[in-house]
């Protein structure tokens, strides 16, 4: 670091938000497609293709029956349609559920040097988190050179597969497992066996059976007692080929004690045609542990018009199962066409604790369905949300949400606020909070508002010089501040810059 | 500097006329103050020169150094120089005042051709202004006038002007609500900006701040119109008299 | 009736058992069989609706109701100092000779059956017409049950400032009675009326008041549902409101088995304002659902939710509420507050307070608070000198006071809180 970089950071001057509102005006930066051969299960989906993906994987036969019996239950389910949101029909049979690049289809490569430099030059066009993309592209001593900054271990996944890992022999010398599901399932079934699917049910809602069938890939943690996570964990999902949907899994055990902080990142190219994403992800904490997912969201959202953009339906949820621990889930929602996702945390354990935070943005015909359920089961539990979200254009942009307060979570807390802000008068915002309240010795509170994006301050920041767009950036920021704060530093940066970004094109 | 010609202003929403013909000339290195009873129109005249939305200008004009301001969007009449020191300075929740006076200077800078200031000479800069305004590191530091006192408002406001160096400063109600310590230390801070190059229209309903901000020419306004210009000694009449015979006799 | 049923379709048993004979002249025969189209078409609600998640209807739709011993009339005369026009229904029939005259000056008024009977009304453009209005978005089946099969109810047009309220009371006296009570209510341009409701009215009630208020008219509703413990009861309330006119309904529940109040309102006239409020305070077998639905359709209009709930040994509250803010009500000033106080552990308060919003320009807002009595409030009165119960008391008068303090009329306010300070007495014996 610098001198000068030093000095910034200790007067705490936002340099990222300055950064930020300059960058207002760029297009949607990852919309370039990689041109890389790739390999297809055929289209459609059937017990067949279940079979071919569990085959691809090396897969033992219990997790085979797993996903065919994921798959039967899936055929017996109904699209859910609850959500505040509309889209044609979805062709299941018209999707491919399995892509990979093929020169990984012929044998895993043994080191990253065996990677297809054009899919690595993809991450290192997509800017993946700091340094990473020198290791991710096989750089002798890369890991060295990171070593200096703060440490961020990227698993990345390309369509359906896991392109690699980085610092994994490090995370392995304190014991930490960071690896694909897909590895996972090989290399350690025991945990697999004892954990997969036990936060989120086969047949909790039809997007997770279908990912269950059909996951082809997605990271596994494991960090185990007492282990505090020497690094921030990480992993990249891209979207690259054509009807194909993408399916992850990701699992993250948190054994008693310990201590891991996971961040996910999406891109997808720009394309005319919607593409299918129903990611699972389940999050286990034991005893005292405690686990914080942060999530920069922004897969393709389609143009201003709507066509084309991701699907975005997505279980994730987490299991407070030991006494005192501890998950906090961080979500900035700027892309895809439609977002379905309620990222959870169910307080079992006795003074368990869950948090969301979250950043909803939908510009031009993008529709957003999202928020958290907590449900409380134990003593002595506490969960606490907070909601930001901005309509901007002709979007539609829904808060839903429950908290339950079970009649043995004696003396448990909730407090949620969800703030609404519109800007232009054809977007819509609406909020749906569920609050079951079953025992007197809880409080749960609720607080929502909604308003218009203030002329006051703008007019005032516009008085000062800076144009619309600039202004509005910078007053979104500010809106958004209590959730930004809770990011890890490396995703604050980015998702101040995607706040501006993602509003582009909705004043004047 | 500015030149007003035959300024006359509607509200938009309602049909209601608020100024009725004002013309105003102010010099560069001049201090031009207006002066006038509430209702006058003196703030509306402050709103409309920094292009507010909600007024309607039916007929007139407004130039800066011979650019017709009335057709710029605010931001742009802030680029070429113009700068409204606000009677309520508004306040903006989550966004730091450090990180708001950074992006204001470098949007100026910027759509002047100028370079933008990196962080160090930046900090350097505010902290040196700040200093001399009595306004701490942790002022700096909150949100934007979020759970600042009136007189930390009216400091901050200078401290914007100062770092922005504008031409033209218009200054509308700075001393209400500041009690005479807070007024000394914002008046020191004008004074300090006051240059050649550089003029001031302060609006204020006393004569009292015009004790430390010595005018050059005193402007009464009444009823959306000049009504009386004169010298410094117009606006001692008005706290000695009141504003009642000055309107009386030009009735 | 317009349309064939399957005889053992359960809304086919529900018409017929409310069904009474009648006399309808053409409007009312039209009205009736429009809404028992809308029946058949919706189906009655079960326990998945959506709208129906935290309260079970079956009570409420099945074939029977079981019988309800009444209780001692007790609140008849609780209005008596605003000398209401009094008209009494004795298990959902209107009783004329029990009854005040129908006459007040400033409004036409009469009953259902002398309007149903008529072969022109100015009814016919209220009857059905607002509840019809009220299916959509959500469907509310027993309210276009209640239109298919209501010939007992009271039709008033207001013209002036009619100063004298207007009281609608229930008696409940056979253990068997199973009802539907339909008002139709119009206030003109300029005029103000007051309704008051009393009375347990049945063992299981439908009731539907349908109010429409013309630009500046003023309409105030004040209601004490009977105290009943078995009682079932669905309502609903559907308004339309013109231009700068002013609404206000406020219910105070105490007891009943199962009590559903649907408030639906569309404000469709710029200026206007509406204020639904309403406490309640139950024990026990007590279900008590609390429904509001309201929709801005204008500029610059006003709507606020005020509900509270107080529970006890096994009671639940539940509030479902929504502001729906149409695209082009800008403007718009919607409020809404939601509170549950639990007196015990065995208690439960249930609720969706919902934001649907398509304009900019507005100030939404809700808060929904569920806990106990707060223990320093407690302690502080108490270390008084004041006993627990009677502290408990001040208490929750305290909290329910927000929604009472929603009644236009201060003296009628008071009523509503000397009765409910009696009744919180007299249950401690």
């Amino acid at each position: 670091m610098t001198a000068m970089e030093k000095l910034q950071v200790k007067d705490g001057v936002d340099q990222e938000t300055v950064d930020a509102v300059r960058s207002v005006g760029e297009r949607y930066k990852y919309g370039f497609e990689t041109e890389i051969e790739m390999e297809y299960a055929p289209k459609g989906l059937n017990e067949d293709i279940v079979r071919l993906i569990s085959e691809k994987n090396g897969e033992p036969d219990w997790m085979t029956e797993w996903r065919l019996g994921a798959y039967r239950r899936w055929t017996q389910m109904q699209e859910p349609e609850w959500a505040m949101v509309h889209y044609p029909k979805i062709d299941f049979q018209d999707q491919y559920y399995y892509a990979q690049p093929a020169s990984m289809a012929k044998e895993k490569p043994k080191s990253l040097d065996e990677v297809d430099p054009e899919l690595l030059a993809t991450y290192e066009k997509l800017g993946i988190p700091l340094k990473e993309q020198m290791i991710l592209a096989g750089v002798e001593g890369a890991g060295d050179a990171a070593a200096e900054g703060r440490k961020v271990a990227v698993d990345a996944v390309f369509d359906s597969v896991s392109v690699g890992t980085t610092f994994k022999e490090e995370l392995a010398k304190a014991g930490v497992i960071f690896c694909s599901i897909s590895e996972a399932v090989r290399e350690h079934p025991e945990l697999v066996k004892k954990y997969l699917g036990t936060v989120v049910p086969v047949s909790d809602n039809f997007y997770a059976t279908l990912n269950s069938a059909v996951f082809s890939d997605g990271s596994f943690v494991y960090v185990p007692p007492g282990v505090r996570c020497p690094m921030e964990l990480s992993t990249y999902f891209r979207i690259n080929a054509e009807n194909t949907g993408q399916f992850e899994r990701t699992l993250i055990i948190a054994d008693k004690g310990s201590y891991v902080s996971y961040l996910e990142g999406c891109t997808a190219p720009m394309r005319d045609t919607n593409q299918l994403h129903a990611a699972v992800v389940e999050l286990v904490a034991l005893e005292d542990a405690e686990i914080k997912y942060s999530t920069v969201q922004n897969w393709y959202p389609g143009d201003e018009n709507g066509k084309g953009g991701i699907y975005n339906f997505v279980t994730k949820r987490a299991d407070c199962r030991g006494d005192r621990s501890k998950v906090m889930w961080t979500q900035v929602e700027t892309g895809s066409a439609v977002t379905w996702k309620y990222p959870s945390c169910i307080l079992r354990g006795e003074e368990s604790q869950g948090e969301f935070y979250s950043i909803a943005i939908a510009n031009n015909m993008q529709q957003a369905d999202t928020g958290t359920k907590m449900v409380h089961l134990g003593k002595n539990t506490r969960s606490r949300i907070v909601s930001k979200g901005i309509s901007a254009g002709k979007a539609q942009n829904t808060y839903r949400g429950l908290v339950s307060m079970h009649p043995k979570a004696k003396n448990s807390r909730n407090y949620t606020q969800c703030d609404s802000l519109l800007i232009g008068d054809k977007c819509g915002a609406h909020t749906v909070p569920y609050i079951e309240c079953k025992n007197n010795s809880s409080r749960v509170e609720h607080e929502a508002t909604t308003s218009k994006v203030d002329d006051d301050q703008l007019f005032y920041c516009r008085q000062r010089g800076m144009d619309e767009e600039e202004a509005v950036a910078l007053v979104v920021n500010g809106f958004c501040k209590d959730v930004l704060q809770a990011l890890p530093m490396e995703f604050a940066m980015e998702a101040q810059k995607l706040v501006a970004i993602s509003l582009e094109g909705s004043v004047g | 500097m500015l030149e007003i010609k035959n300024l006359n202003v509607s509200l938009e929403e309602e049909e209601k006329q608020i100024l009725k013909g004002v013309d105003l000339t102010v010099e560069a290195g001049k201090v031009h103050a207006i002066m006038g009873p509430n209702g006058s129109g003196k703030s509306t005249l402050s709103y409309v020169l920094a292009g507010r939305d909600g007024y309607e200008v039916t007929d007139g004009s407004a130039t800066l150094d011979g650019t017709d301001l009335l057709d710029l969007e605010p931001e742009e009449r802030a680029a070429e120089g113009l700068f409204l020191a606000f009677q309520y300075p508004v306040e903006i929740p989550g966004v730091g005042n450090m990180t708001f006076l950074r992006t204001a200077v470098n949007a100026q800078r910027k759509a002047r051709g100028e370079e933008e200031l990196n962080a160090a000479e930046f900090l350097k800069l505010v902290r040196a202004k700040a200093a001399s305004l009595k306004i701490d590191a942790d002022m700096l530091k909150r949100p934007v006038n979020v759970g600042f006192s009136g007189g930390e408002k009216k400091r901050n406001e200078i401290l914007q002007m100062a770092m922005l160096e504008p031409k033209m400063c218009i200054l509308d109600e700075t001393d209400s609500g500041l009690d005479v310590d807070a007024m000394k230390l914002v008046a020191e801070g004008v004074n300090a900006l006051r240059d050649e190059g550089r003029a001031f229209l302060v609006i204020t309903h006393y004569q009292r701040l015009l004790d430390h901000i010595k005018p050059d020419v005193v402007h009464i306004m009444a009823d959306g119109r000049i009504v009386k210009t004169g010298g410094p000694e117009l606006a001692l009449e008005v706290e000695e008299n009141g504003y009642g015979d000055i309107l009386a006799a030009v009735a | 009736m317009g349309l064939a049923l399957e005889k053992d379709d359960p809304v086919a048993a529900l018409v017929d058992r409310l069904s009474r004979d009648g006399t309808d002249g053409g409007w009312a025969a039209e009205a009736r069989s429009a809404a028992l189209s809308r029946l058949a078409g919706m189906g009655l609600p079960g326990r998945r609706d959506e709208y129906w998640k935290f309260t079970n209807p079956a009570p409420l739709t099945a074939a029977a109701a079981a019988d309800v011993a009444a209780m001692p009339d007790e609140t008849a005369d609780v209005f008596a100092e605003a000398t209401p026009l009094r008209l009494v229904f004795v298990d959902g029939r209107f009783d004329a000779d029990a009854s005040d005259a129908l006459a007040l000056d400033g409004l036409e008024i009469e009953t259902l059956a002398t309007a149903q009977a008529a072969d022109i009304h100015w009814a016919r453009d209220v009857y059905g017409v607002l509840e019809a209005a009220g299916q959509s978005p959500v469907e509310r089946p027993l309210a276009a049950l209640n239109s298919a099969v209501a010939r007992d109810g009271i039709v008033i047009r207001a013209t002036g400032q009619v100063t004298r309220p207007v009281q609608f009371h229930h008696r409940h006296t056979a253990a068997s009675a199973d009802c539907a009570v339909h008002h139709v209510i119009r206030v003109e341009e300029g005029a103000a009326l007051t309704v008051l409701e009393t009375g347990a009215a049945a063992a299981r009630f439908n009731k539907v008041m349908e109010v429409e208020v013309a630009d500046t008219g003023r309409f105030n509703h004040v209601r004490i549902q009977g105290r009943d413990r078995e009682r079932l009861a669905a309502t609903h309330l559907f308004a339309r409101l013109e231009a700068e006119s002013a609404f206000k309904s406020f219910t105070l529940t105490v007891n009943g088995a199962l009590t559903r109040n649907e408030c639906v309102i569309e404000l469709t006239g710029d200026d206007a304002t509406a204020h639904v409020a309403g406490a309640c305070i139950g024990e026990g077998d007590f279900h008590h659902d609390d429904t509001v639905f309201i929709t801005h359709d204008a500029v610059n209009c006003e709507s606020r939710q005020v509900f509270k709930k107080v529970l006890k040994s096994g009671a639940t509250g539940v509030f479902q509420g929504k502001i729906l803010v149409q695209p082009d009500a800008q403007k718009t000033d919607g409020y809404q507050i939601s509170q549950g106080l639990l007196l015990d552990d065995d208690s439960q308060f249930l609720a969706k307070p919902e934001l649907e919003i398509y304009a900019d320009d507005v100030v939404c807002s809700h808060g929904s608070t569920c806990g106990a009595v707060d223990e320093t409030s407690l302690f502080y009165l108490t270390s008084r000198g004041i006993s627990k119960e009677d502290a408990t008391d001040m208490l929750v008068l305290a909290f329910v006071d927000e929604a009472i303090q929603e009644i236009e009329d201060d003296a009628l306010a008071d009523v509503i809180r000397a009765q409910l300070a009696g009744w919180l007495d007299r249950r401690r014996g």
